[in-house]
């Protein structure tokens, strides 16, 4: 699977509220490479939801333009590209209504319009790819799911319409730690296997072992974008946006240990420090 | 996004700060009587009322006219029967068309009373809070009890619905567009299939409320909430001699309405 390539110029956008218009994003541009997997952090409330929604087309924005795979707004071709982005949205659990977990994954792929056939492997390929055998839960309730498989099967229903972006909305929220280890592994694998994806999450410890970028909004602007540079105003950058710095940097900060490669996981952490 | 029901505009003006009892009170008494009578003399009166009560609230006029909007198709179509099938000498005859002087009267009338009915109402909601006008609904329902019928209860169920209608709205929005970014259309295909498209969006909607309503029984029970028992209240209703204003000044207006109507 080829990742899409995202970019976005200019954007802006502003929510109605009541007779008020609330700006939720101002002048965002930025570069999201294909097959790359981002980090989009910011305080609650500075636009990463609003971003998303836009990256998907629920939303237009006021001004600016997007480029899904370098097809504009405007071109031909632009709808089509739009459905190759999968939004898994904050407790996507919430949108399951099917009376089998099979049937709620295959709603996607339905609504493609893909043959009988087609709609049977994706499914079937995608509740793999989130742990959840066919074999096992193809037949079941989804509600009779433990949260943490909610929460997949949620992630299962995007990933069979084969993305070829996906972007995330704080999939951690209210999951106990064994579910958070379950999904880190999953989209660990996501980001290796070609889509492109963005993670929008307050755990920066996640985003800094699974995201090899980030872009960090404040207040509907864009406050940096590009790689991790811990070493060059990295760690300023985050906290002085009342954000946190990954556990392993602050550790890596604390020992005087050069912050240019700082440990993403804790099994690197101990290799380096051994 | 916001609901057509019980609009609510806060502003400082002297109709706002009136009791809501005696608002309700005020209101139901106009409503009634508004029917007592066939004249437009009388009707003159209410509506004078009614302008009044537009002018004192200090609400802009485009929220009455929110309000209504929806009705005046109804009024437009009573206008229209009225017209069409009155009774009285025909001045004008086309095919089965005939206007009469009198059923023109009627038609405008009737349509006035229409309009002027939902200004009445509006007038209750945009300068009442939902909590003060289920209170004063409460209260007024008093003598019910007797009868054992859960007044406070009722209230407090009302109060508590018309709480989470924003809420609710917010939750279907974010279904809408979480199935939406799955594929799914709300707007193309024929009723059937529009109907049938709503299903992987009320089925969360429907789950979702009823664990809200699970949770907020739970928390209410767990805040000491006993059904039945008596609560004091954090705003008590307390009339002023401005309420006893309103409602000698609408028991005028009624009576002169009334008079003149009958006289006329």
């Amino acid at each position: 699977m080829t990742g899409l390539g995202m970019v976005c110029e200019h954007l802006s956008f502003a929510y109605q509220a009541g007779e008020q218009r609330v700006l939720a994003l101002r002048d965002i541009s930025l570069s999201l490479a294909p097959g790359s997997s981002t980090a989009l952090l910011g305080p609650a409330g500075s636009g990463k939801s609003t971003l998303l929604l836009i990256l998907r087309g629920l939303l237009d924005p006021d001004e600016g333009e997007v480029r899904l795979g370098g097809v504009g707004m405007a071109d031909r071709g632009y709808a089509e590209a739009q459905r190759s982005v999968g939004l898994v949205f904050q407790q996507a659990e919430r949108q399951l209504f099917a009376a089998t977990c099979e049937e709620d994954v295959a709603f996607g792929p339905r609504q493609l319009g893909w043959p009988p056939q087609q709609v049977q492997e994706a499914v079937a390929e995608a509740m793999e790819r989130v742990g959840l055998s066919p074999a096992l839960f193809a037949r079941r309730h989804p509600y009779a799911l433990s949260g943490g498989e909610q929460r997949r099967l949620a992630l299962a229903g995007v990933l069979a319409m084969r993305p070829r972006a996906l972007l995330l909305d704080e999939p951690f929220v209210g999951l106990d730690p064994a579910a958070r280890r379950d999904l880190s592994a999953i989209l660990r694998g996501l980001a290796t296997s070609g889509e492109t994806v963005v993670l929008a999450t307050h755990e920066v410890d996640r985003a800094w072992e699974l995201c090899e970028q980030r872009v960090v909004l404040a207040g509907g602007g864009l406050a940096a974008s590009g790689a991790w540079d811990f070493a060059a105003g990295g760690v300023e950058l985050l906290e002085s946006h009342g954000l946190q710095v990954p556990t392993l940097v602050e550790l890596w900060r604390r020992l005087g240990r050069p912050l240019a490669h700082p440990p993403r996981t804790a099994t690197a952490a101990a290799e380096a420090l051994a | 996004m916001r609901a057509a029901v019980a609009q609510y505009y806060p502003a400082a003006s002297w109709l706002h700060a009136l009791d809501a009892r005696a608002k309700i009170v005020a209101v139901g008494v106009l409503s009634v009587a508004l029917f007592t009578r066939d004249a437009f003399i009388s009707l003159a009166f209410y509506s004078g009322a009614a302008t009044i009560g537009l002018i004192v609230s200090r609400v802009p006029a485009r929220w009455f006219w929110r309000a209504l909007k929806p009705v005046l198709w109804l009024v437009a179509l009573t206008f229209l029967v009225q017209i069409l099938f009155a009774p009285g000498e025909a001045f004008f005859r086309f095919g089965p068309i005939r206007l009469s002087w009198r059923g023109l009267e009627l038609a405008g009338y009737l349509s006035l009373r229409l309009i002027v009915l939902v200004l009445f109402g509006s007038l209750l909601t945009l300068t009442t809070s939902p909590v003060a006008l289920t209170d004063g609904l409460a209260w007024l329902g008093r003598p019910l009890r007797r009868l054992r019928v859960p007044t406070e209860e009722l209230a407090l169920m009302v109060t508590i619905a018309l709480r989470f209608i924003p809420t609710l709205l917010a939750e279907l929005e974010t279904i809408m567009r979480a199935q939406r970014a799955r594929g799914a259309d709300f707007s193309h295909g024929g009723p059937l299939r529009r109907a049938r498209a709503l299903v992987p969006v009320l089925v969360p909607l429907f789950v979702l409320s009823f664990r809200r309503a699970d949770d907020l029984a739970l928390a209410m029970e767990a805040r000491c909430y006993v059904p039945g028992v008596q609560r004091s209240r954090l705003h008590p209703l307390r009339a002023s001699w401005r309420d006893g204003v309103l409602l000698v000044a609408v028991a005028g207006i009624v009576v002169m309405a009334v008079a003149a109507g009958t006289l006329w």
